[in-house]
């Protein structure tokens, strides 16, 4: 990102912004993935690869979260953008294990203002209870598309904070090359555990349990091949 | 009834205002309003109440939400007494969220995400991303359009249209599906993004991942992805800082 | 055997329940106690059609449930207790004790006199109250919606 101009900052500012709206509010199309987030990054940034493998790591602890139903978890959105701006331009294995520390960092700011966002909604909502109770669709309209309007703020602060963040890391971390792998070995490993454990978790018992193991067992192998052909 | 298309497209913003006192309730009545329309002129008496209750307290899975949706505002045509649609919203609530968070957020999404992240370690490009993008969102939208077009058919009778569906079947299906996808994709994914490491690489990694699932499994599951992934970059800071 | 979940959720069977709880915990059956859906045909039709195939589901109303708790409990199926409502759960704990020793509370939403004490567990002082005095007779209580949030004791809750 440290030669980025300013129209890509735009661009990389406004997509970080989308992935964030798209998380909850609209469209909800998996923009907000950090696989879709990370890559498309690294696209703005002229380094697919290394966005690939930045949303690729992020996605691996994403799967350990289920969005279900009311519960809190990490938003990925703008963190990946911003993860995925630290890795780019310089060799991904030294860049991979520092651009996934801060992007989950930066996961758990964006989950903590999702809760935020819930709750200034939840007050709007208290404070038009009359006027929901008159049967005026206007009312309801309006206060659907503030609570929208507040999603779009809150996304743009978090994917600007992700972009400063980065920024601030790519200015004045400076890691030896043997630390910089060490991190990125740590990340993958520590993402692994993370799909591999939601996948589990997720599974229960039963024959999803088999599934798991059977998959498990093909991937490994596969991913012999894979190291044999790389 | 007209508005059809217009509550398609305002149901992608469904939750849009989420919050912790109605849950999706505002973005369902936001939804309802063009559903509604047809009423205000045909039955203006009923319009109000019903403008309220679209709006009342509801939770499902976002892109399910539609079969609520059309089937209470089919009811208001049909002059259904309001508390039975109040509990017809009430009652398929529960359900869709089950059903659709079963498909969707624990089939389909990891399911999709396993194979793009297996396609990439095989040498894919970034077309995969875009591939698993489109994929999810062609399954999302004709669900949700069968769901609101569904609804609007059935009115009170939603029930049986969803029991004679495919749609809890392939809620059960579809969990094998992720489970085998995210247990091929993840090893393929480490294999990829490990290579450059080698051997010692592969085997530090092993070793994390292994203590991560260890720590998941003492502490309960209240370790978090993030958590571990922070805590383990930690030690490995820490441990290169001291044998520096 | 016991109950491996005794919990109240007014949203009664959804994603938390069915996923979040059910697979970890292997639930083989869900006691669906709620008066309303238990004299309700097409509410069951509905609530049935929510578990995943290989889990059962009984309905009942407040009172036949807690007739029917050791008879339950003598089932070797893994189960869980599922009721929508404070009284049912006083009710329900009046009649064993023993069987409902912990207490889940997972969801209780806004309604009028009701005041937030987490995001997804709202109380009114009475339903405040009844628990307090479950606790007093020796109830394990926590509020917690999924099994990886922190579980909350009554005493945060006041």
């Amino acid at each position: 990102m440290t030669g980025a101009d300013g129209f890509t900052l735009l661009l990389l500012l406004l997509w970080g912004a989308l992935a964030g709206i798209d998380l909850v509010s609209v469209p909800q199309a998996m923009f907000s993935r950090p696989l879709v987030a990370g890559t498309v990054a690294g696209a703005l940034l002229g380094d697919v690869g290394a966005g690939l493998r930045v949303g690729a790591v992020l996605e691996l602890f994403a799967l350990d979260v289920l969005p279900v139903g009311a519960v809190r978890y990490p938003d990925y959105g703008a963190a990946a953008v911003g993860a995925a701006a630290i890795a780019a331009g310089s060799p991904w294995e030294l860049g991979l294990g520092v651009a996934v520390g801060i992007g989950l960092l930066l996961s758990a700011v964006g989950g903590w203002s999702l809760l935020a966002l819930r709750r200034l909604n939840a007050d709007a909502v208290g404070r038009h209870a009359a006027a929901l109770r008159s049967g005026e669709p206007s009312v309801i309209r309006r206060l659907h598309l503030a609570s929208i309007a507040r999603d779009v703020v809150r996304s743009l602060l978090l994917a600007g904070l992700a972009l400063g963040v980065a920024g601030v890391t790519l200015r004045w971390v400076r890691l030896d090359r043997g630390t910089a792998a060490a991190l990125t070995i740590a990340a993958v490993g520590a993402a692994a555990a993370s799909a591999l454990g939601g996948a589990a978790r997720g599974a229960g018992t039963g024959s999803r349990r088999r599934w798991l193991a059977a998959g498990g067992a093909v991937g490994t192998v596969l991913g012999v091949l894979v190291w044999g052909l790389l | 009834m007209n508005g059809a298309g217009r509550a398609f497209l305002r149901l992608l913003s469904v939750q849009g205002s989420w919050n912790y006192e109605r849950m999706q309730g505002i973005g369902m009545g936001f939804a309802a309003e063009p559903l509604l329309d047809d009423l205000r002129t045909t039955e203006p008496g009923r319009y109000p109440e019903a403008v309220v209750r679209s709006a009342e307290f509801f939770n499902a899975n976002p892109y399910l939400a539609g079969l609520a949706l059309g089937a209470s505002a089919r009811a208001e045509y049909d002059a259904v007494p309001g508390e039975q649609i109040v509990r017809l919203r009430a009652a398929l609530a529960g359900p869709l969220g089950a059903l659709g968070d079963s498909l969707f957020w624990a089939g389909i999404l990891p399911a999709l995400s396993g194979l793009a992240l297996a396609a990439l370690a095989l040498g894919a490009g970034w077309w995969v991303v875009a591939l698993f993008v489109l994929a999810f969102n062609a399954v999302r939208l004709a669900t949700a359009s069968w769901a609101l077009s569904t609804g609007l058919a059935s009115g009170m009778r939603v029930g049986g249209a969803l029991g004679a569906s495919k749609l809890p079947r392939a809620a059960t299906r579809s969990g094998a599906a992720a489970a085998f996808a995210v247990g091929v994709g993840t090893p393929m994914a480490a294999a990829w993004l490990l290579h450059p490491f080698g051997a010692r690489g592969v085997a530090s990694a092993v070793l994390i991942a292994g203590a991560g699932l260890g720590l998941a499994r003492w502490s309960g599951a209240r370790f978090t992805a993030t958590r571990f992934g922070l805590l383990a970059l930690g030690i490995t800071l820490l441990l290169r800082l001291v044998t520096a | 055997m016991p109950f491996v979940l005794s919990r109240v959720d007014d949203r009664l069977i959804h994603g938390q329940v069915v996923i979040g709880w059910g697979r970890p915990l292997g639930v083989q059956r869900i006691l669906l106690i709620d008066d309303d859906v238990a004299a309700n045909d097409w509410e069951q039709d509905l609530y049935r059609m929510a578990v995943p195939e290989g889990v059962t589901i009984e309905f009942a109303g407040t009172a036949a449930a807690a007739a029917r708790l050791g008879a339950w409990q003598a089932d070797a199926r893994r189960s869980m207790l599922l009721t929508g409502s404070v009284p049912s759960l006083v009710r329900l704990y009046a009649a064993d004790p023993v069987a409902l020793h912990r207490i889940n509370l997972g969801g209780l939403h806004h309604r009028p006199g009701r005041t937030e004490r987490l995001p997804y567990l709202y109380l009114t002082p009475d339903e405040y109250h009844s628990l307090v005095e479950l606790e007093l007779l020796g109830a394990d209580i926590t509020a917690q919606d999924v099994p990886s949030a922190v579980p909350v004791g009554l005493g945060a809750l006041a």
